[in-house]
């Protein structure tokens, strides 16, 4: 299925083909520790079920300065 | 998969105890989790006033919520809120305007002070003109600031938002650089007691990770759309940084085995550093353990 993904830094969002949270952040180089995830605006963790066209941001948890 | 305490939905799962909580007991988890910091290391007093270093990012807007409240329902602690303006267009002023806000909305008093008042340029200008790393002057300045007008507030002991994996960070970049002189400065508690020049530090985050706190921040609507200072290089800690995460995903309990082996050792490391006593600038008087402060120093150069 197709998932809409939010980048944060581009401002940008992406379609990706994926059936689960880890293997889209597998395929984009997200490390699960770095990042918290909202599904449809919905803070959710890796292990939640996603279906075809939801949307997700990964939003960095790191500080910047 | 469901809450661990109540079979919600999670929002979180934590690695290190692998358990997942939902909204409502994470936040208990994560508050209950700085109320014992507080009461364990005696972080402050009833009626202290305790400033908070806002930079308007989450962790000092976490750490300035949770205080809030603690201080509430102590009744006698005060609180005081102070922001250091750098001056770096883009970036500052952005965070500044949410801090504001904040404060604004929930009757915080927030002191503002800037490099430009207090050195006569901006961070920015500064960097025009001279040629050294932004963060070394900026670090030095702001720490120089943030101790200043906390005297000036009379401020009991000012806390920031300092969190798990900046102090792990710290901690191993200080073992790689072979600096333990430094880490004997580090802890959920530092500086030094009953000197009336040096504000101490206090870390109420000290046990949660960047995690739990931007998630905690998202929950609160805390969280400032992302934002980088432009002068940001950090290179070897965000070397660390990368190299702890990717550890501590394969092995869970590393960051937490780091802080706590680091907080058994540390007794001893305050004893056999403590000798080196603190003295005072010869030109500005605040505290150093030079004769001249880095401060005055950099000042030097600004001015020539
Ligand atoms: S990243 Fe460096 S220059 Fe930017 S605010 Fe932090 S210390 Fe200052
Ligand atoms: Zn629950
Ligand atoms: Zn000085």
């Amino acid at each position: 299925m197709k998932i809409k993904v939010f980048d944060e830094k581009s401002k940008q969002n992406i379609e990706i083909e994926a059936n689960t949270i880890k293997e889209i952040s597998e395929k984009l180089n997200i490390g699960l520790g770095e990042v918290i995830i909202v599904k449809n605006g919905e803070l959710v963790t890796e292990k939640a079920i996603l279906k075809d066209q939801d949307e997700l941001k990964f939003l960095s948890v790191v500080s910047g300065g | 998969m469901t809450c661990r305490k109540c079979r919600e939905t999670p929002v979180i799962h934590l690695p290190n105890s692998n358990i997942s909580l939902c909204k409502k007991c994470f936040l208990r988890y994560f508050e209950k989790k700085v109320r014992k910091t507080v009461r364990i290391y005696k972080l402050f007093n009833k009626g202290d006033t305790v400033g908070i270093a806002l930079s308007g990012g989450k962790d000092s807007m976490v750490t300035l919520n949770i205080l809030k409240s603690l201080a509430e329902q102590q009744r006698t602690t005060k609180i005081i809120a102070i922001a250091i303006d750098e001056g770096i267009k883009g970036y500052r002023d952005e965070t500044l305007k949410f801090a504001k806000k904040f404060c604004e909305e929930n009757q915080i008093p927030l002191k503002i002070t800037s490099y430009k008042k207090e050195f006569g340029m901006t961070l920015d200008q500064i960097l025009k003109k001279l040629e050294i790393k932004p963060c070394s002057v900026c670090g030095v300045f702001r720490r120089y600031l943030l101790n200043k007008e906390a005297q000036r507030n009379k401020i009991d002991i000012l806390a920031t938002g300092h969190n798990l994996d900046d102090e792990t960070q710290t901690i191993l970049m200080n073992q790689f650089r072979n600096n333990v002189a430094a880490s004997s400065r580090l802890g959920p508690l530092t500086g030094i007691k009953d000197d009336k020049k040096f504000i101490r530090r206090i870390k109420p985050l000290y046990f949660l990770t960047e995690k739990e706190i931007m998630t905690y921040a998202f929950i609160k609507e805390l969280a400032t759309p992302f934002n980088e200072c432009p002068y940001a290089e950090n290179s070897f800690r965000g070397k660390v940084r990368d190299a702890l995460n990717k550890l501590n995903s394969e092995y869970p309990s590393t960051k937490n085995s780091i802080i706590h082996s680091f907080l058994e050792t540390l007794p001893l490391l305050k004893e056999s550093y403590k000798k080196q006593d603190i003295s005072y600038c010869n030109t500005c008087g605040e505290p150093t353990s030079k004769e001249k402060c880095q401060t005055c120093k950099y000042l030097e150069l600004i001015k020539k």
